[in-house]
């Protein structure tokens, strides 16, 4: 929207002081949301490590649905940890934005696409280079022209494409979801008590909405992810 | 908000990519350390400890089924085993029975014969001792008579009486 963002110039590179606050908050919820539940770590399980157990086996399904052949043990780590820090994100922004003096702070980090976009080029460089570990470079090129040689250059924008879909796709949903929650604010604004009142039940639905949007863009990131990963690795 | 999208605008702050790069590389050694590590191995532990433990109980139920088994030959081993040490223990008691009885009759008869030894030895002695006595006693009686006064027809009526018991009594 109309939101305004300090930047910070450092070694020539552009930092959006939002997006990384953001980044950071999200980053620090996570570790200590699993910090947490990973206290008491024994063989018959608590109750935090129940839950902690539930979100590990959740994803290892995910890995696994992608890879079913057991190739995919060393992935887990990474569904793990991309599918709880993807779902904080779309939620951060949903129960805790910061705006001091005109300019945001902290808001859903997934709601900027070059946040997404360097989630993509995370999942989609450990793809590359897993494929390039599995078959040697010559072989990882020669995929590329397989099964049959006239599907090289579809190939090759398939890999544009996928970088891509799975960013924007997130990045479209979780700034949806804040332009209207921001659109709603406004409406509740712009009368006085009666639209207020009327706003209310409306912000409450869609901020509901999309939290189930957050939990279930956060799963298909994830299995996105596998998925791009598994295909890079077996030989068509 | 297009303008992000626009690469080499200028206004892009590519750092932004860069610093999620290195945050989420952190996020998932610190959470890998913290807690994926020690939760995923306790998982594995608690796995692989499942499984021994039905692998144990499947050891155990088919021992616990031959134990069972083998009880029961026993038990029924046992029984038989009674059985043959109750007949066994009437047989002996009835052959100890047998065998006092025997003896005991053996014994009785034994006795018996010896008191009748004993008896006849005991009359025998006092028919001898009762023949002395008898002599003495009719040798006084005579002296007697014979100082009173003495006539000879009744002296020999007497001894011949004498003499006729005392065959009497020898032929007895």
């Amino acid at each position: 929207m109309d939101d305004k963002y300090k930047f910070i110039d450092f070694l020539g590179l552009r930092f959006n002081v939002a997006n990384d606050l953001s980044v950071l908050v999200s980053a620090v919820l996570v570790f200590i949301l699993v910090f947490a539940l990973s206290r008491k770590v024994t063989m018959r399980p608590g109750k935090a490590q129940n839950v902690l157990e539930w979100m590990i086996d959740f994803t290892n399904g995910i890995v696994k649905s992608a890879m079913p052949d057991g190739s995919g043990k060393q992935f887990n780590l990474y569904a793990f940890v991309l599918f709880l820090f993807i779902f904080v994100s779309n939620q951060l922004g949903l129960f805790f934005q910061l705006k001091i003096g005109g300019f945001t702070y902290v808001k859903s980090p997934t709601s900027n696409p070059l946040i997404t976009m360097g989630l993509a080029t995370v999942s989609l460089l450990l793809s590359h280079y897993y494929a390039v570990k599995k078959f040697g470079f010559g072989g990882y090129l020669s995929n590329y022209a397989r099964p049959v040689k006239f599907l090289l250059p579809i190939n090759l924008l398939e890999e544009f494409t996928n970088f891509l879909t799975l960013s924007l796709r997130l990045y479209g949903n979780i700034f949806a979801g804040e332009v209207l929650l921001a659109l709603i604010g406004t409406v509740a604004k712009s009368v006085g008590a009666v639209t207020f009142i009327g706003a209310m039940p409306l912000a409450m639905i869609w901020q509901g909405f999309s939290v189930f949007i957050g939990a279930i863009q956060a799963y298909v990131f994830t299995t996105l992810s596998m998925v791009y990963i598994s295909r890079k690795m077996e030989q068509e | 908000m297009a303008g992000l999208l626009v690469l080499g605008a200028g206004q892009v702050a590519l750092g932004d990519m860069l610093f999620i790069l290195i945050s989420f590389i952190i996020l998932a050694l610190l959470v890998k350390h913290f807690a994926w590590g020690p939760v995923t191995k306790m998982m594995d532990a608690r796995s692989e400890k499942i499984t021994g433990d039905l692998d144990y109980a499947d050891q155990e139920r088919t021992r616990a089924k031959k134990l069972a088994e083998e009880r029961e030959d026993a038990l029924k081993n046992s029984r038989a085993e009674a059985v043959e040490i109750v007949n066994k223990a009437k047989e002996s008691g009835e052959t100890q029975k047998k065998s006092i009885v025997s003896d005991a009759h053996s014994e009785a008869e034994e006795l018996r014969q010896r008191a009748k030894s004993d008896v006849a030895k005991a009359k025998q002695d006092a028919l001898s001792g009762a023949q002395n006595d008898i002599a003495n006693l009719s040798l006084e009686i005579a002296s007697k008579v014979i100082s009173k006064e003495l006539n000879a027809d009744d002296q020999k009526s007497l001894i011949d009486s004498y003499i006729k018991e005392l065959t009497v009594n020898e032929t007895k």
